[in-house]
């Protein structure tokens, strides 16, 4: 009978006790196809200390997705969440049930709205300040193209006006207002006089900014002197579809497109992905807005240490404002001119 | 196992066991599977619901990003055409818009003050002030995201009685070149709302609620939730997000919130699942029912079988314990299983043996009783006969011939009776003779020095004993009850019945023994080693062989004034 009892008691064990795991903290990214979110949840995996385990979560840009995501993070009660959000409307039903589970959680990359964000007291952001990269991204422009109303040669026409075509992202997303209408503002508080011959969203995707230029390239062909582009990836989209249409030319077919030498167009991006610095590298793209997604990930981290361990969050290495907020600041990138 | 059921009966053992074995395989069992049927139902009826609820939500999520398409179109428009300076074409883009789509009322844009700019219905604006509105203030409040009111009576225009949605946005427009700011108004009536609520069948009393970010009810597809705080929004309000099961007018539904992308609001859905709840309830009572069927033939069958193996067992027992009680004379009769059979037939035999040994053996002790009780008897007379004889010769000697003759006449009577053909119980008649005739020689011995009397009851006369009993008891009380040198003794023979026994009493005048004799030879009469007086012994030990515990031996005494010796045994008459 003893041993009968004791068979059991082992068995149970056995299928119910395996070893003790690390915490897991969920990090749940908006779509892992962008591979600017892609390499950001790369590093905040990479740098999670060894006290706990990050776990990215897919959302495939589906807030349904990303709800039952969280849903099940909050039903295993995670000590944090860190949340890459689809929809930045959609923070205001997370945050709200975040505090009624008492869930401290970190957002990144989109910023949910501030008054929803002050709903709960454990609830934080970290990012770049949008309109900081817009900032940079207009002085990379402004640099490029010399005194307003005595604009270089990269003036085609010669007309004093900058003709040019906006990829924007996401419609509401804040980011894609912000950077399109601070490169705009700053252009022109700057005195530069541009035409914007297209306003297109894109929606951040590389797919969609190609088919799209596929079709704008033909009616502004010869018009067209700069892209701006709220990213890397759209700008990379747009690359290609330029390329396509010749106005990338490598005469010397050295693989590389000399700014004196050889056809281009500027195209100028935000976020510093690695496609982008290659293209950066070898000429196409003319210069981006590095996102400083290592830092970044460095703060979340930091963060979520000192939340889950109990210590105080205002004692790491980044500087909280309002409780709430860490900014990582920008960064420009164009090659340097040998 | 064995160590728990010291102390139960077989029968218990079986049931107990069989009991415990099958309510433990049969507990398992059910309610294994009931937990499985559970969490596989509750599997079941979470996907389901959550896939119902997300194709609710996708629904509605085509239907704001339709609206919010037209919305960035209109945006984009407008910037366009202001750059263009085309803004007198913009009215029709709107008017177009506004009939694009079914479900937009108008479109309107005003500035920052809340004058009209461009309005695509042909009503006009109130003349409330446009910038007090809940619309207003929320699209200037927040420049990046679109708006979306509660239903309300559409109150931009004078007069306007439709229910509608307001969807605002602060975007650019241009003036004569110049940018400003202005609040796009988009009205949308809640036909689709409605409509796409309707297309899913969500089971009787499944309904569909919206809330608004500050929890206010939006819209709900049941008509008994007009307000907030009806039950299916408070359970909403509580969710907050995500799903669970929740019972509303007393019908088990699935609760899911999701959030709806671009807007503030939430959509939950509940969708019947009571006729899971009934399956699972109905799986309980056929769970239960079998358990409890299985159990009743389980406990019926064990109890039957356990009967038919412990009753031939207890029935052995019992006859055992009759065999040890000592009867020996009843054969057991079994049937039933095969040992048992067996194991009785064996008994059976066993017993039959042990009763022809015991048989054997009582025959074989009385054999030895009788040979012993012989002895005894003849232990009986020799010395007497010497002395007898040497009287006689004493007797002759001295020519007293007249009691030489009485005395060989006594003797003679004396050992004819003795003899007695060889048989041991005699008369009391003759034994009273026997010891009449023992008396007279002893009176010529003893010189008359004593006189002996015989009251008897004529009735007792007839009756049986064991021979020779009298003669010692006398021969002890002439030799140690009659002081012949002073006085003459008397001795007393008694015999009567009471409390149908014959009482035989010896009484003599003598010296009386006292009650440390009395122990004393009470002890000689059942140890040899201590035994003073053989005659009197021997007459004990035959009435122990012979009557048994029915018989007594009494010794009274009243020093210096008698001796009462007293048998007393079962009367025995001659048929």
């Amino acid at each position: 009978m003893k041993k009968m009892i004791f068979v059991l008691v082992m068995m149970v064990t056995i299928l119910s006790g395996c070893t003790k795991q690390t915490p897991v903290i969920p990090l749940i990214i908006y779509n892992e196809a962008d591979p600017y979110m892609y390499e950001f949840a790369q590093y905040i995996i990479d740098k999670a200390p060894s006290e706990y385990t990050v776990v990215s979560y897919d959302s495939q840009n589906s807030q349904l997705i990303q709800n039952e995501f969280i849903e099940d993070a909050f039903k295993k009660n995670s000590k944090v969440v860190i949340i890459n959000p689809v929809d930045r409307l959609g923070a205001y039903t997370i945050i709200e049930k975040a505090k009624s589970e008492n869930i401290p959680i970190i957002f990144m990359n989109r910023e949910p709205l501030k008054e929803d964000l002050n709903l709960w007291e454990h609830a934080y952001y970290v990012g770049a300040p949008a309109a900081h990269s817009a900032v940079l991204q207009s002085e990379i422009i402004m640099d490029l193209f010399g005194i307003p109303l005595n604009l270089n040669e990269l003036d085609r026409n010669n007309d004093n006006i900058i003709q040019l075509i906006i990829l924007k992202g996401e419609q509401g997303h804040q980011d894609a207002e912000t950077r399109t209408d601070v490169v705009i503002e700053e252009l022109e508080n700057h005195g530069y006089a541009l035409e914007i011959l297209s306003i297109e969203i894109c929606d951040w995707k590389t797919s969609l900014a190609y088919d799209i230029m596929n079709e704008l390239i033909p009616r502004y062909q010869d018009q067209l002197e700069l892209v701006i582009s709220n990213n890397d990836a759209m700008a990379i989209g747009a690359i290609e579809a330029m390329v396509e249409h010749e106005m990338f030319v490598d005469i010397d077919e050295n693989g590389f497109i000399d700014h004196e030498t050889d056809t281009w167009i500027p195209v100028v991006g935000i976020d510093g992905i690695a496609d982008a610095v290659d293209l950066i590298k070898s000429g196409y793209l003319f210069g981006t807005v590095l996102n400083d997604s290592e830092s970044m990930a460095e703060a979340i981290i930091e963060l979520a240490t000192a939340i889950i361990n109990g210590e105080d969050i205002h004692n790491i290495g980044y500087e909280i404002i309002d409780n709430k907020y860490i900014w990582v600041d920008y960064q420009k990138y164009i090659l340097e001119e040998e | 196992m064995a160590k728990y059921t010291k102390g139960f009966s077989i029968g218990q053992s079986i049931l107990i066991s069989t009991f415990l074995i099958v309510i433990t395989s049969l507990l398992v069992v059910t309610i294994g599977g009931f937990l499985n049927f559970n969490s596989t139902t509750s599997g079941i009826v979470e996907s389901t619901s959550k896939e119902i609820n997300k194709q609710i939500i996708l629904n509605y999520e085509n239907y704001i990003d339709s609206v919010i398409n037209t919305a960035n179109y209109i945006q984009r428009k407008t910037v366009e055409y202001g750059i263009e300076d085309r803004n007198d074409e913009l009215k029709d883009i709107y008017i177009q818009a506004a009939d694009l789509q079914q479900d937009i009322v108008s479109i309107v844009l005003v500035d920052i003050a809340g004058n009209e700019v461009i309005n695509s219905s042909s009503k006009n604006l109130t003349d409330e002030d446009i910038t007090q509105k809940r619309w207003y203030y929320d699209a200037i409040s927040n420049a990046a995201i679109f708006h979306f009111s509660s239903p309300h009576t559409q109150d931009i225009y004078e007069d306007s009685i439709e229910e509608v949605i307001t969807i605002t946005k602060l975007i650019d427009f241009y003036a004569l070149g110049i940018k400003h700011s202005g609040v796009l108004v988009i009205d949308l009536n809640t036909y689709n709302l409605v409509k796409l609520a309707n297309t899913t069948n969500l089971g009787d009393q499944g309904h569909i609620i919206i809330l608004n970010d500050d929890n206010s009810l939006i819209y709900a597809s049941n008509s008994s939730c007009t307000n907030n705080n009806c039950e299916s929004a408070i359970i909403a309000q509580d969710i907050i997000i995500g799903g669970q099961n929740v019972t509303i007018n007393d019908l088990s539904m699935y609760a899911n919130v999701n959030t709806l992308k671009n807007t503030r609001w939430r959509i939950a859905t509940f969708i019947n699942i009571e006729l899971v709840e009934n399956t699972r309830t109905s799986n309980i009572v056929f769970s239960g029912t079998i358990f409890v069927i299985t159990l009743s033939i389980t406990i019926l069958v064990s109890t039957i079988i356990s009967k038919r193996i412990s009753s031939p067992v207890n029935k052995l027992k019992d006859h055992m314990q009759e065999i040890q009680k000592g009867n020996f004379y009843n054969k057991i009769a079994l049937e039933g299983q095969k040992e048992i059979v067996v194991l009785a037939s064996s008994f059976n035999s066993m017993i039959e043996e042990i009763r022809e040994l015991m048989d054997t053996i009582l025959v074989e002790q009385k054999e030895k009783r009788k040979t012993e009780f012989i002895a005894l008897q003849t232990q009986i007379n020799p010395h007497f006969l010497y002395n007898t004889l040497d009287s006689i010769v004493y007797l002759s000697e001295n020519h007293m011939n007249e009691e030489v003759v009485e005395m060989v006449v006594a003797l003679s009577k004396f050992f004819r009776i003795s003899i007695s053909r060889g048989k041991n119980i005699i008369l009391l008649s003759e034994e009273l003779e026997h010891a009449r005739n023992y008396l007279l020689i002893q009176q010529i011995r003893y010189n008359k020095k004593f006189t002996f009397d015989f009251n008897i009851d004529e009735n007792v006369k007839s009756c049986k004993v064991v021979k020779l009993i009298l003669q010692p008891i006398i021969e002890n009380a002439i030799y140690h009850g009659i002081n012949t040198e002073y006085n003459e003794g008397s001795i007393q023979i008694r015999a009567y019945e009471k409390n149908k026994k014959l009482y035989l009493e010896v009484e003599d005048d003598g010296y009386g023994i006292t009650p440390e004799k009395i122990q004393e030879l009470k002890a000689g009469f059942k140890d040899q080693s201590k035994a003073k007086s053989v005659g009197v012994r021997n007459v004990y030990q035959r009435l122990q062989l012979y009557y048994g515990a029915e018989s007594d031996f009494i010794i009274e005494s009243e020093l210096d004034v008698k001796t009462i010796i007293r048998l007393i045994i079962p009367i025995e008459k001659e048929v």
